[in-house]
């Protein structure tokens, strides 16, 4: 009993390394491009802990609150809002059509959670201090970001299990697959409770910087913001990636890449609600603040294209492009929504924040190069996990060879 | 003494209430616009 279950333990075991190793063309623009950066990333990040952040960044006592946090952080959590959304649709609302996309909305979510937001140790000028919110080491409870480090926590966590049928069927362990199949639905409506609360904790973050914050961006209703901004940037993020894994994945994907246009009109038809509710919402509190002088200046300007420009317009594409049935308009919309994002989040949390200061803050290359090392490792997983594991039904990826005698 | 005037739209919020309606009417049209793509024509 015991041999055959190191048997099945030392099968799984090779067939996991045999897994690791590359597949397809090395020489990829991709490659080309994100290797260089990997490595250049790691050196800053070698000297980021070593000889703190002030040796690579431009964060100071006036601006604590960087390009790490306002990018990785703030704008991917809202990137990754996808994964609440999709499995609301699908296991609250029961809308089946849109099933083929859960598993690689999840993982998508996943990725970003554990890369965007694992940022954070990133900017922390002691590290090691992460752990305090959730070893009771002074839990700050009375704190918002006591709220947001327990939830970005156990939404990981839900998620981790929301994908966990896939790892278990890549493996081939069916019994695993069963339990962790029947511990889906519980970790959905976990993560959706914790998805609403904590993106609009992130918002929440900010009210304290009431003075901080340029009067245009600053509202009592920055969590009510965060949050619908989350749906229709998740959604975005979904088309988006789609688009790109259909063109980049087509050899694993085979046949099946081709029914993802069937699914982005009803997911531009999301976007385009959410993004219509929004922008009332942000003229209501536009209206409720009365600031109508600050719109006659260069930041007013900046706001009137954030709100115009970013929302507004891609709002009208998305629905022009779900009534007509214009992929080409929607992923035209698709790219504004996400710039949008980036934008105003990056608005409230670097761009119009500390608005006054003489000294304003600018992120260091190093900053940028460490962020693009995040998104461009994000993708490297990203991609062995599709090409390995069935992300998506019907993909070519071989199962795991005969170890699945538990 | 600031005199208060229930014929100005800032101070009363008519504003908002206005904005608030027309948010419902347009919001009904718009679904009905994007739904109209699902019916055969």
């Amino acid at each position: 009993m015991a041999e055959a279950s190191t048997g099945v333990s030392g099968g799984r075991l090779r067939f996991i390394l045999s897994e690791m190793k590359p597949r397809g063309r090395w020489l990829t623009p991709f490659n080309v491009i994100s290797i260089p950066v990997i490595i250049v990333g790691l050196v800053i990040l070698w000297f980021r802990f070593t000889q703190g952040l002030g040796s690579v960044t431009n964060l100071s006592q006036a601006f604590p609150w960087g390009f790490w946090i306002g990018f990785d952080v703030v704008t991917g959590v809202a990137f990754a809002g996808g994964a609440y959304v999709i499995t609301f649709v699908v296991y609250v609302m029961k809308e089946e059509k849109y099933r083929p996309i859960v598993r690689v909305t999840v993982l998508n979510g996943f990725l970003a959670y554990l890369f965007y937001a694992g940022a954070l140790v990133l900017d922390l000028g002691r590290p090691w201090h992460i752990v305090n919110p959730i070893i009771g080491n002074s839990f700050g409870y009375n704190s918002v970001l006591f709220l947001v480090a327990w939830h970005f926590l156990l939404y990981m966590i839900a998620e981790a299990i929301e994908f966990s049928p896939a790892v278990a069927e890549w493996l081939g362990a069916r019994k695993a697959r069963r339990l962790l199949h029947a511990m889906t639905l519980a970790a959905v409506i976990f993560g959706i409770t914790l998805s609403m609360l904590h993106q609009s904790g992130l918002g929440a973050l900010f009210l304290l910087a009431k003075a901080k914050i340029h009067p245009l961006w600053y509202t009592e209703f920055i969590p009510i913001l965060f949050f619908v901004s989350s749906i229709f940037a998740g959604l975005s993020m979904i088309i988006f990636e789609g688009t790109i894994s259909e063109k980049v994945l087509k050899e694993y994907l085979g046949d099946k890449a081709g029914g993802h246009d069937n699914l982005v009109f009803g997911l531009a038809k999301g976007a385009a609600i959410a993004m219509f509710v929004y922008y009332f919402f942000k003229l209501l509190v536009f209206l409720h603040e009365g600031h109508w002088s600050e719109l006659d200046t260069p930041w007013g300007w900046w706001f009137l294209v954030e709100v115009l420009g970013l929302v507004l317009l891609p709002c009208i594409l998305y629905a022009f492009g779900a009534r007509h049935r214009s992929l080409g308009i929607i992923k035209v919309a698709a790219v504004l929504t996400l710039i949008g994002i980036v934008v105003n989040r990056l608005n409230i949390s670097v761009i119009a924040f500390n608005w006054q200061a003489p000294v304003h803050y600018i992120p260091s290359w190093q900053e940028i190069v460490v962020t693009l090392m995040i998104i461009f490792l994000e993708i490297w997983v990203f991609r062995w996990v599709v090409t390995r594991m069935p992300v998506y039904p019907g993909t070519n990826n071989r199962p795991a060879p005969a170890i699945d005698s538990d | 003494m600031e005199t208060y005037t229930y014929v100005n739209i800032f101070e009363t919020k008519g504003l908002e209430y206005l904005l608030l309606i027309c948010f419902l009417v347009l919001f009904i049209f718009f679904v009905r616009y994007l739904n109209a793509a699902d019916k055969p024509s």
